[in-house]
């Protein structure tokens, strides 16, 4: 009937058995594609920033070991 | 203990995911880098409560929630749509040749409530099993299988398109062929 069956993956097929969100629906694609597309956006430096302030804020090993 | 250099990569690769998260909690972009700073200082100062060998995702995913919601509650509720811009915009067309406009899906997601909202997405997007939306969520699975549910059904009314229209007949065919055998 649909080619498009034959992407489904045994691991989708498997979890559609008791899938409230249809897994081939259109909401579900559409779910994906909009969650794809956020996941895609290119990430601020300011978290890389941050981490690398709370990484300074450490009471370094290097510094431990001067004491 | 100081945090691990693996930690903090690991933490660095799961941004995308966290904003992505947060951006569909909260329907803001500002608020939602917002939510994720505070989850990424929030795992900072708490890594050694997080189980190595666990599900790291999970564990970011459960802090930046609760974040959301705790924020929710400070701020007392707002109305989530302040400016109205998005909703406006939505102007829902039956769809043609099953195709379904990307921002039309957008406006309608933002209509749902939060746990709803949640809920589908961890699902259908995030990738995470019912066990585990459920544990982010800190409710029963079943709860979470129904607000998902609710959610399609709902999202399918506000977008007008049937759920397993790519599969065989329709249900009005499907009663049409159902009642002739009657």
């Amino acid at each position: 009937m649909s080619k498009k069956d034959d992407q489904v993956s045994g691991a989708t097929q498997q979890r559609s058995n008791a899938d409230p969100l249809g897994t081939n629906s259109e909401i579900a694609r559409k779910l994906k594609q909009y969650y794809d597309e956020l996941v895609a956006d290119d990430v601020p430096d300011r978290f890389a920033d941050l981490l690398k302030q709370l990484e300074q804020a450490e009471p370094a090993d290097a510094a431990r070991k001067k004491d | 203990m100081a945090v691990s250099g693996a930690f903090k990569s690991d933490l660095l690769a799961a941004i995308p995911s966290l904003r992505a998260f947060a951006v569909s909690l909260s329907q803001n972009a500002d608020k939602a880098d917002d939510l994720v700073q505070e989850t990424l200082v929030k795992a900072w100062d708490k890594h050694q409560s997080f189980q190595p060998g666990t599900n790291l995702k999970a564990w970011l995913f459960t802090i930046l929630r609760n974040e959301f919601y705790s924020q929710m509650r400070k701020r007392g509720r707002e109305v989530q749509d302040s400016d109205g811009i998005m909703t406006a915009r939505l102007a829902v067309h039956p769809s043609q040749h099953g195709q379904l406009d990307l921002k039309d899906f957008r406006a309608a997601l933002e209509k749902l409530p939060e746990d709803q909202r949640e809920a589908i997405i961890l699902i259908g997007a995030s990738g995470f099993s019912y066990e585990e939306a459920a544990e982010i969520c800190d409710c029963a699975i079943g709860t979470i299988k129904s607000r998902v549910s609710r959610a399609r059904t709902r999202l399918q009314e506000i977008l007008q398109v049937s759920g397993e229209s790519d599969f065989g007949p329709d249900s009005i065919a499907a009663q049409v062929m159902g009642s002739s055998a009657a």
